[in-house]
């Protein structure tokens, strides 16, 4: 095969860039380096997540300590927290834009920005992506993203506050909620996010069905892999919609059309459909990925193979295909027809068949297994656990009759946290402890490691658990003071021992940024496969060099070869031969 | 189309890979890429679709507010420069590098034209008095309807879905005109050969998409 | 049709038929038809320029059939949208 005549094929480009060093700006701003892209989507998902905290903490004070002042809050000025005291409009933005940047933001770029990028090249034998400069676009379109994003809380009327879902007619329609600029910023934002989006998810499909090394066939694809393929697909079918949704609510607010506004024939009810169109696949993006994770650590913790390895992958596949027709169940109380309803309420709890497999196999993984408890295996134990207890209060939901009670409610945040949280924060963090190593070249102190898993865990519950009560008690969600309604207010002293909790939780926080920077230049060198674990990136150096590969391997079976009773280690890489048996 | 015996492993860049859908990349890519674009546009037309379908109102006849017989020409010139490009695609893969470069460039122009003849509409509409807020009181349109006796009903529907459906459509037309000329000085360096010239064939991927839900838009947007 | 040779459609002939669509649309939509023939004809007409465009233009039948599924994919998705929300309004 003839090498083109100079056409700027990515890897041509890169052994040119071999002969001279490239330089800083290159190397580690401008990269088009999948690795480079990983890290860098890291530092920003980081810096969301710490931002998306730190507003929470703003509506744990309010809510725990309703009307008083909070010490230092001056800064945010006299619009925001008049005297120190959160003020109600101002609450409406925190609770609108911790939600937006811990979902867009923080949530997003950590399970798809970070360890797609990072993990897809590596793990199916590539020496980087289908398309290096689309990726770079990918991540430096974050950038405008996040701005306009953070925008919104330093113009005049505040940033939007209608909800990060947005419900017209409040959403479009400034008499109501005070907000000009703000809404019009988040509109802005979500679509260059989804451009963002798009770009990526074009990148690890094609990657994922064209650059597979030889061997490494379809059932052979370790699940991180077969998840965020998954995810990417629907990504790409439904991220769009949300596209077309948002810029239909921002016409309606800059160019005066009526799309969702009612007074002369537009549907609130459209937004509400095209948005959770987008808005159930949309949850599935932030979970599979996590799943991928942890089904890698646990089999690694666990030195088993994953049990159910096919049946896992159609797992994934099963709740992507079902997460498609169960939007409606986002709106039982909407007024939308009663049929239609219940036909979502069906294929609702029909979805929690494939997760419940997931979590069976899991079990059946660890079952028996010689359980190696690293931080990361904590943390996807955990994942487990608490991804079970969201999933479980997630079938109370499904059930429409019961959803009418417990719509808008804490019930709803409980549930919407313990899969957020307790299930993609907890596998982000085993993910993150897990590929650290491999990403710097240095372990994290496991110590550390421990002790934010331990204090993250119990502050987590004693946060998050005791929203299910006040959601049974009917404590409504986004309000400002529950005290005004005489029935929520011996539900004060719950709400102010969540508050502590979350207090807790937020300084929890504080080993693992110490960690993971000290670590990064002083942890213990890692050597090539720490965890010693099966996958393609731990038979490279770590960090790997630029192209990953020396030469491209050859795959010979599946990612899950531990403790194979023929060979010595506990372990086997899949370039390694499966060792054969004599008179086999 | 003989796809029974599909080899195992394909080269790409001079490594060995599985082999995947048989698809080279760029084109892969491209096809995906336009997956999400059919879901954004379904976001767009259907939301027009519910809006005009489901809800009680009447609908202005599209007949008697917009230029047919302009817009009915101009699908046309986006068919024939559909027609060029392919035509492009077929001079490169017998390697006629003039017949490329004549190709594309009569692609642009059909391109450019069309972004132009809509631009006009454009220009007229709004001094008629349509916008995406509906047909303004005393401007042209609503007056002649009025005049006329036709019903006027669900006019803010219709100029807010006629404007964003054919806006975003013209918008991904521009970006394909540009993308065009790109290609098109690219062409007359001599960067695609009979050998590699799947630049050409991604970008008519693209091309052919944006005339594909011109098609579409203009049935349901323009005649019915 | 016309023989398709070295695995290129005969394009002038698709070409063709667009244009005659094209204008059988037209003409249908000022022949003042009743709106119940109108439509059903006009999205049979719309549907069938589309097709061509995909399968000849852009080559759909000569790709892997395998290929098609991810060609295909949004389809069902745009039409269970658009179905499912149309019930809202009771038609």
């Amino acid at each position: 095969m003839t090498a083109p005549a100079g056409a700027a094929h990515g890897p041509d480009a890169a052994h040119a860039e071999h002969h001279h060093e490239p330089s800083f700006l290159r190397k580690y701003v401008f990269s088009t380096d999948h690795k480079v892209i990983a890290i860098q989507f890291l530092f920003y998902s980081l810096f969301f997540l710490l931002v998306g905290g730190a507003l929470a903490m703003l509506i744990r004070w309010q809510l725990g300590f309703p009307g008083q002042p909070l010490p230092g809050a001056g800064v945010l000025g006299d619009e925001a927290a008049p005297g120190g005291v959160i003020a109600p409009k101002f609450y409406l933005s925190l609770v609108t834009m911790h939600a937006t940047y811990m979902i867009f933001f923080a949530v997003m770029p950590l399970l798809v920005g970070t360890f797609a990028n990072y993990l897809i090249p590596l793990k199916i034998g590539a020496p980087d992506m289908a398309f290096p400069r689309l990726n770079m676009w990918s991540f430096w379109l974050m950038i405008p993203a996040g701005v306009l994003a953070l925008a919104g809380l330093v113009v005049e009327g505040g940033s939007a506050a209608a909800g990060w879902t947005a419900y017209a007619p409040l959403a479009n329609t400034p008499d109501y909620t005070g907000v000009t600029t703000g809404q019009i910023l988040w509109c802005l934002s979500i679509a260059v996010f989804a451009a963002s989006s798009l770009l990526g998810s074009v990148n690890y499909i094609t990657t994922i069905i064209n650059l597979r090394a030889p061997g490494m066939v379809w059932f052979r694809l370790p699940l991180s892999v077969w998840a965020l393929f998954i995810t990417a697909i629907l990504a790409i079918l439904a991220v769009p919609i949300l596209a077309g949704a948002v810029i239909m609510l921002l016409f309606d607010q800059i160019l005066h059309t009526h799309f969702y506004l009612p007074a002369v024939g537009g549907q609130p009810l459209l937004w509400q459909h095209l948005f959770w169109f987008f808005g159930h696949p949309e949850v599935y993006i932030l979970i599979l990925p996590a799943m991928g994770i942890v089904s890698e650590i646990i089999a690694n913790g666990s030195r088993k193979p994953i049990f159910g390895y096919h049946t896992m992958v159609y797992a994934i596949i099963g709740i992507a295909f079902l997460g498609w027709m169960v939007w409606g169940h986002h709106m039982f109380q909407s007024g939308m027809n009663p049929i239609l309803g219940t036909s979502f309420m069906v294929s609702t709890v029909l979805i929690a068949v494939p997760t419940a497999i997931k979590v069976f196999n899991w079990m059946g993984t660890m079952w028996r297994g010689r359980l190696w408890l690293h931080t990361p295996m904590l943390n996807a134990i955990a994942f487990v656990a608490m991804f079970v207890i969201g999933g479980l209060s997630g079938i109370f939901m499904a059930s429409t009759p019961v959803d009418m009670y417990i719509h808008d409610t804490y019930f709803i945040v409980a549930h919407i946290h313990y899969v957020l949280f307790g299930g993609s924060l907890f596998a982000i963090f085993a993910g993150i402890y897990f590929w650290f190593p491999k990403m710097f070249g240095r372990m994290m102190n496991e110590r550390l490691g421990k002790l934010h898993f331990w204090t993250t865990f119990v502050a987590y519950n004693a946060t998050f658990f005791p929203m299910h009560l006040l959601g049974i008690a009917g404590h409504m969600r986004r309000i400002y003071d529950p005290n005004a309604y005489r029935f929520l207010q011996p539900l004060q002293p719950l709400n102010t021992f969540i508050s502590v909790s979350a207090f807790v939780l937020f300084a929890a926080q504080l080993p693992f940024i110490v960690n993971f920077f000290w670590s990064m230049f002083r942890g213990r060198p890692a050597g090539m496969n720490p965890w010693r674990d099966n996958g393609l990136e731990w038979t490279v150096p770590s960090p790997p060099p630029h192209g990953n590969f020396a030469a491209t391997p050859k795959v010979l079976h599946g990612p899950y070869e531990f403790s194979h009773p023929d060979t010595g280690e506990d372990f086997l890489p899949q370039d390694q031969p499966l060792p054969t048996r004599p008179g086999a | 189309m003989g796809a029974d015996a599909r080899p195992q492993l394909r080269m790409t860049h001079g490594r060995q890979v599985e082999y995947g859908l048989g698809v080279y990349s760029g084109k892969l890519g491209m096809w995906v890429f336009l997956c999400s674009e059919v879901m954004f546009f379904t976001a767009l037309i259907g939301a027009y679709i519910i809006l005009r379908w489901g809800s009680s109102q009447s609908w202005p006849d599209p007949t008697k507010v917009l230029n047919i017989t302009l817009t009915a020409f101009n699908t046309f010139l986006l068919i024939c420069s559909s027609v060029s490009m392919v035509k492009a695609y077929a001079a490169i893969s017998h390697g006629d590098q003039r017949g490329l470069r004549l190709w594309l460039l009569a692609t642009v122009a059909g391109g450019a034209a069309f972004v132009g003849v809509q631009v006009y509409e454009y220009l007229h509409l709004i001094h008629d008095g349509v916008l995406p807020s509906g047909f303004r009181e005393g401007g042209e349109i609503m007056e002649a309807l009025t005049r006329a006796g036709l019903p006027t009903g669900g006019h803010e529907l219709f100029g807010a879905a006629f404007f964003t459906m054919t806006g975003f459509h013209g918008f991904h037309v521009s970006c394909g005109v540009l993308c065009m000329i790109w290609v098109t000085i690219k062409a007359f360096r001599g960067h695609y050969t009979q050998a590699h010239h799947e630049g050409i064939e991604v970008i008519g991927l693209y091309w052919h998409f944006v005339d594909l839900v011109w098609i579409i838009l203009f049935t349901i947007v323009y005649l019915f | 049709m016309t023989t398709v040779e070295k695995k290129h459609p005969p394009y002038m002939l698709v070409w063709l038929w667009l244009a005659v669509l094209t204008i059988i649309e037209v003409w249908a939509a000022q022949a003042g038809l009743t709106r119940r023939i109108l439509i059903p004809i006009l999205i049979l007409l719309a549907i069938w320029k589309a097709s061509l465009v995909a399968i000849y233009f852009m080559h759909l039948k000569f790709e892997p059939r395998r290929f098609l599924f991810v060609v295909l994919a949004p389809l069902p998705l745009a039409v269970i949208l658009v179905v499912a929300v149309l019930q809202e309004w009771g038609k």
